[in-house]
């Protein structure tokens, strides 16, 4: 049905970055601090540091995999290994 | 003359009309560039765009007048929680490392010019063929109409005109120079007053948060201000409640879904001139909603700890009304803010013509070519798309001025919101067409369709608004177990 069969396996598909990314994400996201009382760091809101600094691993993250674990071109890595 | 009015003098205007003026002159240096009369050079620049182009003409679709406007009002009025929208910036660029290097790849080696050429060639199905791009008409169609909006309102918080003269002069005027320079160059056009936008729109968020802080207070006195204030101001320096938590989530997943299926951000991926290309211009976006999204989150709450009070549609006019303080202050702020007013022109204009090349692309070739005239040819789709670029505006423009006269007016936020509860529903399509052999096109259809209805039918839906996740996210998990089911099956 069609022209080309989807590439398998992605390195982008990897279990292990999908848990770095539930880690990250579920620091990220301020669900777990408390309302009652506001931590403040540096005069600034605590969760809001916490946040942003964990905002930051994520594109740090995001940017290795871009730059370093890109799914090579299989037909060109079928040509290199002939 | 209103709070929410910025007086510019003679030179500030001569600055804003250079730079109009130089869109008009890169438009016309685009079209000397062209090399062929064919829909691959107007809608993609051919053998496509190196590094610096790419990635500013992604910074500038992907931040547009909603971000510099709509988000600020909503930090507002949210306060700190609105750094949701760092976080569902950055999660659009996690998105694209789903599809992006399959995408780019097939693009380059079958000659892709829309995202409907994927779905033809991975499902050779008319149906699919005809919803999905009926899906990403309508969902840029919303957004280019808000992008027109947001032009008018531009001018009205910078002339003294009759509010709705200004917002008319300033749709027609903005709109207008968008047709004559895209006309002219078609895509490269479009990159190449990217990067002129997206380089003042980059200098515009650095002289607002200099600005601001300058004029106004740090974070930690504004912070302190918030908490001394009324009980509404000590709420927007609170983490959010369960169901702040659960919208947040729902954001970070729908925009990482359903922004990175942005038609016009796909024919970028399309546009790169290499795998390298692409590879870097995505790395650098993955930061960028620190030096944009953040800063206008900053603005939005120091504006509420400065000037607080402000009803809804005051909020959204925030930045304007900071800005004339700023203005007021010093020759150096005056200049700082027309600086920062062409940012805002810039950011309002090049993510209006994105959507507009785009949805030119989508109606010629996915709509006429494919269902009226296969037979067309090249010369003849390049000329209808330009021809179909003007009946949009016209059509959008017109309806951005009815939209202008109602009473109750729709917020740039609440039509950012509806795109892509529609959007997320083509990510069974493309993701897993892409990684998925077995993925059949029935299944992928019927799922769309039933993704797309189980979306509509809780807009408004009480409890669905008390949970907090958004109704496209509901349609795509119905969606994703159609697909997954049916291709099993079949």
């Amino acid at each position: 049905m069609n022209a080309e069969p989807p590439e398998q396996g992605s390195p982008f598909l990897r279990v292990y970055v999908w848990l770095v990314y539930a880690c990250l994400f579920g620091i990220s996201i301020p669900w777990y601090w408390p309302k009652a009382e506001i931590t403040l760091w540096a005069g600034v809101p605590a969760w809001v540091i916490v946040t942003l600094l964990s905002s930051l691993a994520i594109s740090c993250f995001t940017a290795w995999l871009l730059l370093y674990r890109w799914p090579e071109d299989p037909i060109a890595e079928g040509k290199r290994d002939e | 003359m209103s709070e929410s009015q910025l007086p510019f003098g003679l030179g500030g205007f001569a600055v804003i009309a250079l730079y109009l003026v130089g869109l008009l002159v890169i438009g016309w240096f685009g079209r000397r560039a062209q090399t062929e009369n064919s829909m691959r050079d107007f809608y993609l620049g051919g053998s496509g765009i190196g590094f610096i182009a790419l990635l500013l003409t992604l910074y500038a679709t992907q931040y547009s007048g909603n971000t510099m406007l709509g988000f600020s009002g909503r930090a507002y009025r949210s306060g700190f929680t609105f750094l949701v929208s760092v976080h569902f910036m950055i999660s659009i660029i996690v998105g694209y490392l789903l599809f992006a290097p399959q995408l780019h790849r097939l693009s380059k080696k079958y000659g892709f010019i829309t995202p409907t050429d994927f779905l033809q060639h991975r499902y050779r199905s008319n149906a699919i063929n005809l919803l999905g791009p009926i899906i990403m008409i309508a969902a840029l169609g919303n957004y280019l109409l808000a992008q027109l909006i947001a032009m008018g309102r531009a001018l009205q918080g910078l002339t003294t005109l009759p509010p709705e003269t200004a917002f008319l002069a300033g749709v027609v005027l903005l709109a207008s120079i968008i047709l004559v320079y895209e006309t002219l160059g078609g895509f490269r056009a479009v990159a190449w007053t990217d990067v002129l936008q997206g380089s003042i729109l980059m200098l515009g968020f650095g002289a607002l948060i200099y600005l601001i802080m300058n004029r106004f207070s740090s974070i930690s006195e504004t912070t302190l201000l918030l908490m001394n204030g009324s009980d509404s101001d000590y709420t927007k320096v609170l983490p959010p409640d369960a169901h702040g938590s659960r919208r947040w989530f729902s954001y970070v997943i729908l925009f990482g879904l359903g922004a990175s299926l942005y038609p016009q951000a796909i024919q970028r991926i399309f546009a790169a001139r290499s795998q390298k290309v692409l590879q870097r211009s995505l790395a650098v976006m993955a930061f960028l909603p620190f030096t944009t999204a953040l800063i206008v989150v900053l603005v939005g709450v120091i504006g509420a700890a400065h000037i607080p009070d402000l009803n809804a549609t005051e909020a959204d006019q925030i930045l304007t009304i900071l800005c004339r303080e700023v203005q007021a202050g010093s020759t150096f702020g005056y200049w700082l803010v027309v600086i920062l007013f062409a940012a805002i022109l810039g950011a309002l204009m090049s993510t209006a013509d994105s959507c507009l090349l785009t949805l030119s692309s989508m109606i010629t070739k996915d709509i006429y070519q494919r269902f009226f005239n296969p037979s067309a040819s090249e010369a003849l789709l390049t000329r209808l798309g330009k021809t179909c670029s003007w009946l949009i505006v016209l059509l959008l423009s017109g309806l951005a001025v009815y939209l202008n006269q109602l009473e109750s007016k729709p917020t740039l936020v609440r039509l950012l919101d509806m795109k892509f509860d529609m959007l997320v529903q083509l990510v069974p399509a493309f993701l897993l067409g892409i990684h998925w052999k077995s993925v059949k096109p029935k299944p992928v259809l019927w799922g769309m369709i039933t993704g797309l209805l189980v979306t509509f039918s809780l807009y408004g839906n009480p409890t669905v608004a008390q949970i907090g996740v958004h109704s496209g996210l509901y349609g795509l998990a119905v969606n994703l177990g159609i697909v997954w089911l049916g291709s099993r099956s079949s």
